[in-house]
């Protein structure tokens, strides 16, 4: 009997665990800790007769939470879901509805559909399932009929952000732990990993094929999910069908354009309505209530108006992201590789302009004289504690060792071709876009020989391929 | 009542040894028919320890069935009979079970053997390993010797690599070797009856064949961390010629070099 209490806890313990541990609908999206350190005012909005809206309010109207998703149909995702008009309303056999759906401005439907959303007109907010889906006449059968009178013309959605849907659905199982539900980087496993896993709210990604300043392309994103990442805890998800693929891949633009427009709404704000700001204007004199008054005025109008320019920003740097002028193509074909090519690939290397055994260096072992010395934070501009290089996520990001044979960005000609063109974004690997295309192919044919020289140094002296051999005599 | 519950425990029996008659044809022990040659071997084995265990299992349970029918329609106050202490019995019950315990662990050494010893792998597999599987947490990184050569322990240049898909001849000898980057894993094709364990330091070579054209799973079978659930990749087994074409797609897209219009590339 005297068991009973640590029983009682032990079942206590499990019905919390399988109440708590098997949903995912308690989760949400957490604010950056720039968000929380402005003052509270800044962050919440100010209450009153007519309420104006904080930086938070500003982001959940524009992204929603988890669980409630906003589809901002200004950013670039592929969000899912066709926009249509009930163009005819019958009955079927079984008494149900019977619509016939018409594409907004005749664009084509989906080939499948599961359900409709209605948009506008008595219905509005019915979410109907769809039984019977015929793509070519429009027409959908749904399975039970809906409480309010539907009118030919009302607007419906087949299937609204169904993709974005199915991409939180993915993500929560397959990525949260690590990259954390807000795609922070934080989450639980997310302790125990050298190298950090990414934080995408700088809405900045490592390997891109796309040039210096554009950002990530959706094929990158495929491609790193699709081939893991060499040499870090990224995982290959080689398995997911293609469908599953693109919906994570949207999802994580979705997380990326959502930590990067929370960036950007802070940054107009933090200056003056931070809460260290504040501290120092209020040490200078000025008044609380003034401030505040000051930052109603500025909330209401300029915020309002940022914040409507920043999304049109990221709707335009995003959707550029995909384009032909964003991706990285070579002028010149990759120079064949020959001992003459590595050796005149190791003078670049050493050489003053590109400089790259300040880092990486003398013989590519990622030991260059920059990785013992101290930098300064650029944002803080404190010397950050440990000796080495940094990148834009504050952790110790040194050269790398180029001998061991591991590519995280890929290791196909084009995938080094792009670090060198484009630098590693966020980290110090800076683009070396002016570099003749030549020679940068010159720099490639050295550094994937470089795993195999005999000896440090050593290129040149001996031909480490049959191919190079050949081209030697 | 006491006739309800020796009936009750007799019943039980009876439908375990139907479900053991039934179950090798209905496929109900094993994912899929054994799609290697090992795999007949393996399953033959396993059939033969089912049957020993079922023989036994029939014998135990008469014996049972037959006390608890003599327990339930004894006269009451009848005398129980006192059997404790019966040297012929325990002489018995520890020769028999040692004498089915040698015999299967002789019969299954040849299969053991097989599978493990290197220098009972056909020499033809042995010579020619067709790639390199390394374990990872959590994803299995194939390398494929540069076409023509033959696969080195350490990365040759020109070697081709990949990631959670390994391609195989079908109805051909093949081996891989076999490692691990960092923890344990275990190499494990369910529908191949293939298992072996990846230990950090070690090359293990591991040889199956094929029977038959198809895309078999390839999961770890060892307790590796957090994501050993999604470490999961196919083999996916061909003809020879169908690995030839992919070894080759393989190596011009390991060679991409970006330019749409590659002239350089005149090696189709």
């Amino acid at each position: 009997m005297s068991l009973t209490p640590s029983w009682n806890k032990i079942l206590c313990g499990m019905a919390l665990a399988f109440a708590s541990g098997c949903s995912d609908t308690d989760s949400s999206f957490v604010y950056s800790d720039r968000t929380l350190s402005l003052m509270p005012e800044a962050q919440d909005g100010i209450k009153g007769e007519t309420p104006i809206a904080g930086v938070k309010a500003l982001i959940d109207e524009r992204f929603g939470d988890p669980q409630n998703l906003k589809a901002w149909m200004k950013l670039p995702v592929d969000f899912g879901g066709a926009n249509t008009t009930v163009a005819k309303i019958a009955k079927s056999a079984e008494g149900t509805p019977a619509l016939t759906l018409a594409g907004e401005d005749g664009s084509e439907l989906p080939a499948k559909a599961v359900f409709v959303e209605f948009l506008s007109g008595a219905c509005e907010g019915e979410i109907a399932e769809i039984t019977e889906w015929d793509a070519e006449t429009g027409v959908a059968v749904l399975s039970d009929s809906l409480t309010g009178k539907l009118a030919e013309g009302d607007l419906c959605s087949i299937d609204r952000a169904q993709v974005l849907k199915s991409g939180r659905g993915l993500y929560m199982r397959h990525c949260s732990h690590c990259h954390g539900t807000s795609g922070d980087g934080q989450g639980p496993t997310a302790e125990y990993l050298n190298p950090r896993p990414r934080d995408y709210r700088h809405g900045v990604f490592k390997f891109t094929s796309t040039n210096d300043m554009s950002k990530v392309s959706r094929d990158d994103l495929k491609r790193i999910l699709k081939y893991g990442i060499p040499g870090t805890y990224m995982p290959s998800f080689l398995l997911l069908e293609e469908g599953e693929l693109h919906a994570i891949v949207e999802y994580v633009r979705f997380l990326s354009l959502r930590g990067e427009y929370e960036r950007k709404l802070v940054n107009e704000v933090s200056g003056d309505y931070s809460i260290t700001a504040l501290e120092s204007r209020v040490g200078q004199s000025e008044s609380r209530e003034s401030i505040v008054a000051e930052l109603k005025e500025f909330l209401s109008a300029d915020l309002a108006e940022a914040a409507n320019s920043i999304g049109d920003d990221l709707a335009e740097q995003w959707g550029g992201a995909d384009t032909d002028e964003a991706r990285i193509i070579p002028s010149v074909p990759r120079v064949e590789d020959s001992v003459e090519s590595r050796r005149r690939g190791r003078e670049l290397y050493l050489s003053k302009t590109l400089n790259c055994a300040d880092c990486h260096g003398m013989d590519g072992a990622g030991n260059g004289p920059q990785t013992i010395a101290f930098e300064k934070n650029p944002i803080t501009n404190d010397l950050y504690n440990e000796p080495g290089l940094h990148d834009v996520w504050d952790n110790l990001n040194q050269p790398r060792n180029l001998h061991t044979g591991i590519y995280r960005g890929g290791r196909r000609p084009i995938d080094l071709f792009c670090r060198i063109h484009a630098g590693i974004k966020g980290s110090r690997m800076p683009s070396f876009k002016n570099t003749p295309h030549e020679d940068i192919w010159h720099l490639v044919n050295y550094i994937l020989s470089l795993p195999y020289e005999s000896e440090p140094g050593a290129t040149g002296t001996e031909a480490a391929a049959p191919a190079a051999a050949e081209v030697a005599q | 009542m006491k006739k309800f519950w020796a009936l009750f425990f007799i019943f039980w029996p009876i439908v375990a040894l139907y479900v053991c008659f039934v179950a090798p044809s209905r496929g109900w022990w094993f994912p899929s028919e054994p799609m290697s040659t090992l795999g007949h071997q393996i399953d033959g084995l396993f059939y033969l320890i089912l049957f020993i265990v079922t023989l036994t299992f029939i014998g135990t349970q008469i014996a049972m069935g037959y006390v608890l029918w003599k327990g339930a329609t004894k006269t009451p106050g009848a005398k129980a009979m006192f059997s404790h202490g019966s040297h012929k019995l325990e002489i018995i019950w520890t020769i028999v079970p040692s004498f089915i315990l040698v015999f299967i662990s002789l019969t299954q050494l040849e299969v053991l053997a097989n599978i493990r010893v290197i220098s009972n792998f056909p020499e033809e597999a042995r010579n020619a390993p067709i790639a390199e599987v390394t374990a990872r947490q959590f994803e299995w990184r194939i390398r494929y010797p540069k076409p023509g050569t033959t696969l080195a322990t350490e990365p040759q240049p020109g070697d081709l690599y990949f990631v959670n898909e390994l391609h195989v001849p079908t109805n051909q000898l093949v081996m891989i070797n076999l490692r691990t980057q960092d923890v344990q894993h275990a190499f494990f094709s369910p529908q191949l009856r293939v298992k072996q364990d990846a230990v950090p330091g070690l090359v293990i070579p591991v040889w199956f064949e094929v029977e038959k054209a198809g895309t078999y799973d390839l999961v770890c079978a060892e307790l590796c961390g957090w994501g050993h659930y999604k470490m999961k990749a196919r083999i996916v087994a061909e003809s020879t010629r169908e690995v030839q074409q992919y070894i080759a797609d393989l190596e011009n897209a390991q060679n991409e070099d970006g330019v749409a219009d590659d002239t350089s590339d005149d090696s189709e």
